[in-house]
């Protein structure tokens, strides 16, 4: 089957290196998705799987066999472009059915195939217009049919909801699940999208620089990440961070002081912290809650009211920005000078260095 | 400062004749300059042609009507059933100039080091003057000093009097042309070349569609606007070319190498038969016409589909 893995997997462009080393296993039938941020190669290593870039050095194997040096029509792999790219001069069908046709697939078969993916994709009414006479969910959906008519092992997808508008984002994203669980294909998607990410994957790849920061489920990276990039890029709004110095450690317990408010008993699990260590303290902003007492004092700057919670924006010690998710009918308002609550098992401790010491002990 | 401390705004528009007339008034106004020049300088004095082909008129004595006397003497001229021919083999030359215009697009449409300048230097017999072009391939064909003959002594081979040859002139002439025209169809093709969505291409690369098919699946419809002018520019300079003939062979030898305008400038300018002139004039016209309205028929039709 079309498991896809990449070894030692390195690119650049002349001097430039782009991706620095991948090793990277998708397993047949996952959906993976790659997160980073703008320019750190997410694209480039899409397309080094399709065979629309060169791999520079290194291995990649899809299927089990070496595809490493073969042309991108033979990797049993289809792509969906950010831009859609349909070809503006073909109708609907002869988009869909063009890439059978390359491959000299019996007309009757080609008919069929493209009959079964317009019904599919509800474009069946559509089948005769051109590219130039389609909405943007449309096209996008030409643009899958496309790729579904050639029974690809691997779908990679290049942010393929970007173009679209909130609403149909959402409707297409559901609607590629759905795909992705009639078709039961390798899937690899580009976003950036949190919401994308998080709901769409069965393992997220949060790449940086051209490396891979962490590989995971959605649930893992989210509480779990292994460095404060990964806990700082997945999640919105962001995790909170605080400096903070190991006070004391007592047995697997380490007294960690908050810079500008008392000290806070957190459970080690094994993670080692000398005395006197500068240390990260990350906590995510639903974990942290007002109340009468807490670990340290700040002043809401403001307070973002979505209905269902509110974004408590404060200011804690020192002027560090804290975001608070609260409830909805939350009384604060801008001005309140409020004390923070952090619950030692929702903390995350990082070292000088920002790799993970201490995970909460959520899962 | 607060906007309210602004004066307050006057956002209604006084109701005029001009704001209620000037979606069709401004472009009637911007169309008439050039309708009155093009009416004066071009429609008119195509009547005018055609009314003198009627006339016998040597340019200073009374005009003379003749009816259709100089088109019966026309078709019955030789010379002028041999510049229809060259003008023939003009048009089918310069059906090599799309052609190859297209093939250097795609060669000169990659991104290496000093491409530009590749591009530059492939423009450049466009840029220079159809006077310099015929000059350079008159000296390279010349029999007796000429470039080519000297490399082909080198070879051992006897001179050519290629220019100087009746089966062979025009043939040298409409290579002199061709040379400017592939590299004026070359810009338009690089054009429509770079216009092209590189992601279209990658698409068909990831479905199968390499060379040959790529060419002519994806790549060629989406340069029809381009393969459209390119055509059409070719049809029009082949039927009306006439510098080149002029500078190089003077039509000869034996008007061997004569074509419509250079018949019809000798004609009327050199022997001053003003009506003889302005009937092949009215010819040319004509078949220019014909192809024209074919070609328009067939591109709206393509278009309405
Ligand atoms: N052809 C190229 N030549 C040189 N550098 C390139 C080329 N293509 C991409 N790069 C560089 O490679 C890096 C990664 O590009 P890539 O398009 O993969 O980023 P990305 O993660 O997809 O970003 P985005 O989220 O903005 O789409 C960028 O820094 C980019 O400048
Ligand atoms: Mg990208």
């Amino acid at each position: 089957m079309a498991e896809v893995s990449l070894q030692n997997v390195r690119k650049s462009f002349g001097a430039v290196d782009v991706i620095k080393g991948v090793d990277l296993q998708v397993n047949d039938g996952e959906f993976c998705v790659f997160v980073g941020p703008s320019g750190c190669g997410k694209s480039t290593l899409l397309r080094m799987i399709a065979g629309l870039e060169e791999i520079s050095s290194g291995e990649l194997k899809i299927g089990g066999k070496d595809m490493t040096k073969v042309p991108p029509s033979n990797r049993g792999v289809a792509m969906v472009f950010q831009s859609y790219a349909l070809y503006p001069h073909m109708s609907v069908e002869e988009n869909i059915g063009f890439g059978l046709k390359m491959a000299k697939v019996p007309k009757a078969d080609i008919e069929a195939r493209v009959a079964y993916a317009s019904k599919m994709l509800q474009l069946d009414t559509l089948r005769q217009r051109k590219p130039g006479q389609l909405s943007g969910g449309q096209r996008q959906r030409v643009a899958i049919g496309r790729a579904i008519v050639r029974e690809p092992g691997v779908f990679l997808f290049d942010e393929p909801l970007s173009n679209l508008d909130a609403a149909l984002r959402v409707q297409m994203r559901t609607e590629l699940s759905q795909l992705h669980q009639d078709l039961k294909s390798t899937m690899i998607y580009v976003t950036h999208d949190q919401i994308e990410a998080m709901t769409m994957a069965d393992k997220i790849v949060v790449l940086s620089a051209g490396l891979i920061e962490q590989v995971g489920s959605p649930l893992e990276l989210y509480h779990r990440p292994k460095n404060l990039f990964v806990a700082q890029f997945i999640g919105s709004p962001k995790m909170n961070v605080v400096p903070a110095k190991v006070a004391a450690v007592s047995g697997d317990i380490a007294h960690v002081s908050v810079d500008g408010g008392s000290m806070l008993a957190l459970p080690l699990r094994g993670g080692k912290v000398s005395v006197g260590d500068v240390v990260s303290l990350g906590i995510r902003p639903e974990h942290m809650s007002v109340s009468s007492e807490g670990v340290m004092q700040a002043t809401v700057k403001l307070a973002e009211r979505l209905g269902s919670e509110t974004m408590l924006h404060l200011s804690g010690p020192g002027g560090a920005a804290i975001i608070v998710r609260s409830d909805g009918l939350a009384s604060e308002k801008p001005g309140d000078v409020v004390a923070l609550t952090m619950p030692a098992g929702c903390c995350h401790l990082f070292d000088a260095a920002g790799i993970a010491i201490v995970n909460g002990a959520l899962i | 400062m607060s906007i309210t401390s602004l004066k307050p705004l006057n956002l209604t528009f006084p109701d005029t004749w001009w704001r209620r007339n000037q979606m069709w008034v401004t472009p009637l106004l911007l169309l008439l300059p050039a309708a009155v020049v093009f009416t004066i300088f071009v429609i008119i004095p195509i009547f005018q042609s055609i009314t003198l082909s009627f006339y016998d008129w040597d340019g200073i004595n009374p005009k003379k009507w003749v009816g259709f006397s100089n088109y019966t003497e026309l078709f019955g001229d030789e010379v002028f059933w041999k510049a229809i021919f060259n003008n023939i083999w003009w048009l089918f030359a310069f059906m090599l100039g799309p052609v190859f215009g297209l093939a250097l697009a795609l060669f000169l449409n990659q991104n290496v080091r000093g491409i530009r300048l590749a591009k530059s230097l492939f423009f450049f017999p466009f840029v220079i003057s159809q006077v310099v072009v015929g000059l350079v391939f008159g000296w390279f064909f010349n029999s007796q000093f000429g470039l080519l003959n000297e490399l082909l002594s080198h070879f051992g081979v006897e001179p050519l009097a290629l220019i100087e040859g009746e089966n062979t002139a025009t043939f040298v002439v409409i290579l002199a042309g061709l040379w400017p025209q592939v590299s004026y169809c070359m810009i338009l093709y690089l054009t429509g070349l770079t216009a092209m969505n590189g992601e279209v291409i990658e698409a068909a690369r990831m479905d199968g569609a390499k060379g040959w098919n790529l060419l002519w699946h994806i790549i060629l419809p989406q340069l029809r606007p381009a393969t459209f002018i390119a055509v059409v520019v070719s049809v029009v300079g082949a039927l009306r070319s006439f510098d080149l003939v002029s500078i190089m062979t003077l039509g000869g030898p034996y008007n061997s190498s004569t074509v419509l305008a250079y018949m019809m400038y000798e004609q009327t300018f050199l022997n001053f038969r003003y009506g003889y002139g302005a009937a092949i004039a009215t010819v040319l016209f004509i078949i220019m016409d014909v192809y024209i309205a074919f070609f328009l028929y067939s591109m709206l039709k393509r278009e309405a589909r």
